[in-house]
């Protein structure tokens, strides 16, 4: 788990050559719940396809910051990754990713960890 | 009792006797569509809207060179998209050398990376592969990578890439397995040459470039190569675009010979040799006249065929299940259903015997099949007047009959042509030709002066087409464009 641009390049750097895959959300207040209700929606099913993912593979969840740094249409995550939406879950280095009412439902989600 | 011993031996007899009909086994699915390509896809989605149970075979068995591609069929991984991105790729380089006059300055040199320009658009294709395949999961389609052929009536093998085979039944298929390029049958062609499902995703500049064809893949890639800086021959047998306009055809070739495009009319190449290996390489071409004896030699680093496409009908069991195929062409001839001999068996797209050969065609004749077969339409795929362009550095756009085939049809005496070259308003500033885009309409004396051909040579011609063609379909007169006010200033007013 990560938070923030740098510290997921960091993290995605430190485990090159293996598949990564990421998932994207809106920061979590003290309660643990997102401001992104797409999100809140998104993580559980997400979570319950990570014993699908491949050997080797790695699953890094990051948190992007908070509304406001999101709705900012020149932030890292949308200029550099080039995410259009949170949630947004995807394989890296790839065009594959799923985004928003796509990552609900649990067969896409299966589908990206498990094909090519 | 032997009369009850007679009815256990035969239940079924029994039932038919009782008046029910025998339960047969019920298919796999309702709808195998055979080919993931523009209208295999566009068919598939189609059904699954309707509830069917659909499946979808793709597969593509890798060029001699080893390239391959994922979902899409050739219009999105070798065709039509590729090849749009790398001719837009070209136009800005133009554009990059007009900009001078237009006051913008820059001192350095202005080049092209081949790999950077190759790196974005396959990655734009992969999010087009991965895209086709969320959405078919998402409407419950199923897709397996894998090669499919009939194997008996209603049956069909399916082979993945691994070699395991699956067999699956289906009340009714659809055969849309497209076309690949076809290859010269000389020494050195699958060896050393590659063709267009090579060139969109090759992963080194191909330098040097002799291009074998006169189709419009032929022009549209010379035509772009020449574009992007390259040395660029294109090496024709006979006539340029056959099929087209010949007119049109002849201004398309000036414009590229005047922009650097260097042709060798009336050859045609007897073998290919590997002078140096390498990424590109050096290979020998030795071409024979076809008007003599005359033989000629050059060294190119890259030779791209791009003589004509074959469809992909002769390996996939179709003599198993009797579907009529054009021995000589391979194509299938298909009623106005786009159904074959076979009433349970379709094919749509590029295989079909006497149809254009266009993605939006496919497309919409997969549509409206479906839609006949699931929800009781009647509508059948109108293949007049259809729009294309050919994007050739000056590109091309028709809708209708050529001037060849308008005479033919009509007689000389009955249509009248209107031309008139135009100056697009972009190109006076940097002094770019005053004399080469040129519009053409033929009309129907007889018939009101009605519109029956549309030709348009230059910018954007792709753009300008579309909407005539949809006036074109209502019926368009000359009187009627005579009192359409113009748009000004761009090309179209003409």
């Amino acid at each position: 788990q990560v938070r923030g641009y740098p510290e997921f390049v960091r993290t995605a750097q430190s485990y090159h050559g293996r598949p990564i895959f990421a998932l994207f959300c809106g920061d979590k207040d003290a309660e643990g719940k997102s401001w992104c209700p797409d999100c809140v929606t998104a993580e559980p099913v997400v979570r319950k396809e990570l014993h699908n993912l491949p050997d080797e593979s790695v699953f890094i969840y990051c948190l992007v910051g908070d509304r406001a740094y999101w709705k900012d249409p020149n932030n890292e995550f949308r200029k550099n990754l080039k995410l259009t939406a949170v949630p947004t879950l995807l394989k890296y280095g790839t065009p594959q990713k799923l985004v928003e009412e796509e990552c609900f439902k649990a067969e896409l989600v299966r589908m990206l960890f498990t094909e090519d | 009792s032997v009369q009850a011993h007679k009815e256990e031996d035969n239940p079924q007899k029994t039932m038919e006797v009782n008046g029910l009909t025998p339960v047969l086994d019920s298919y796999d699915y309702d709808l195998i569509v055979i080919g993931g390509g523009s209208g295999g896809l566009a068919a598939a989605k189609e059904a699954a809207k309707y509830e069917k149970k659909v499946m979808v075979l793709d597969f593509v068995t890798p060029t001699p060179q080893g390239s391959s591609w994922g979902l899409g069929g050739t219009c999105v991984n070798v065709g039509c998209i590729p090849k749009k991105l790398m001719h837009q790729a070209a136009l800005l380089g133009q554009a990059l050398q007009d900009s001078r006059k237009f006051g913008w300055q820059f001192t350095e040199e202005v080049k092209h990376n081949w790999m950077t320009m190759t790196e974005s658009v396959q990655n734009y294709i992969g999010s087009l592969n991965w895209g086709y395949r969320v959405a078919l999961r998402d409407k419950k389609v199923t897709y397996e990578n894998a090669y499919g052929e009939f194997v008996g009536p209603h049956t069909i093998k399916a082979t993945n890439k691994k070699g395991i085979e699956k067999l699956y039944t289906a009340e009714r298929f659809i055969i849309a397995t497209g076309e690949r390029p076809r290859y010269l049958g000389i020494p050195g062609d699958k060896e050393y040459c590659v063709s267009s499902d090579d060139l969109f995703s090759l992963p080194y500049c191909p330098g040097k470039t002799l291009v074998v064809g006169a189709s419009y893949v032929a022009l549209e890639c010379a035509g772009f190569l020449a574009g992007l800086g390259l040395d660029v021959t294109v090496m024709v047998r006979s006539i340029l675009l056959r099929g087209f306009d010949q007119d049109m055809a002849n201004r398309i070739g000036e414009y590229m010979k005047e922009h650097g495009v260097n042709f060798i009319r009336e050859f045609v190449p007897i073998k290919v040799e590997q002078v140096e290996e390498g990424t590109p390489g050096i290979l020998k071409v030795t071409a024979k006249s076809t008007a003599g004896d005359q033989m000629i030699e050059g060294e190119y680093n890259t030779v791209l065929l791009a003589i004509g496409r074959d469809p992909c009908t002769r390996k996939i069991g179709l003599d198993k299940v009797k579907v009529n195929i054009n021995e000589k062409t391979g194509k299938i001839p298909v009623n106005d259903e786009e159904q074959t001999n076979v009433p349970y068996i379709y094919a749509i797209g590029d295989i079909l015997q006497d149809k254009l050969e266009l993605t939006p065609v496919a497309i919409q004749a997969g549509r409206l099949l479906v839609q006949r077969l699931y929800a009781g339409a009647t509508t059948k795929c109108d293949y007049v007047n259809v729009p294309t362009t050919v994007f050739t550095p000056l590109e091309y756009g028709a809708c209708g009959y050529s001037e060849e085939t308008a005479v033919e049809k009509f007689g000389e005496e009955n249509i009248e042509v209107y031309h008139s070259h135009f100056w697009p308003l972009e190109w006076t500033v940097p002094s770019r030709d005053n004399n080469k885009c040129y519009a053409k309409i033929i009309c129907n004396i007889q018939d009101n002066e009605r519109v029956i051909g549309f030709h348009v040579l230059g910018p954007n011609a792709g753009e300008v087409t579309q909407g005539f063609a949809t006036a074109i379909k209502c019926g368009l007169t000359k009187e009627q464009l005579d009192s359409t006010v113009g748009i000004h200033p761009v090309c179209a007013e003409v």
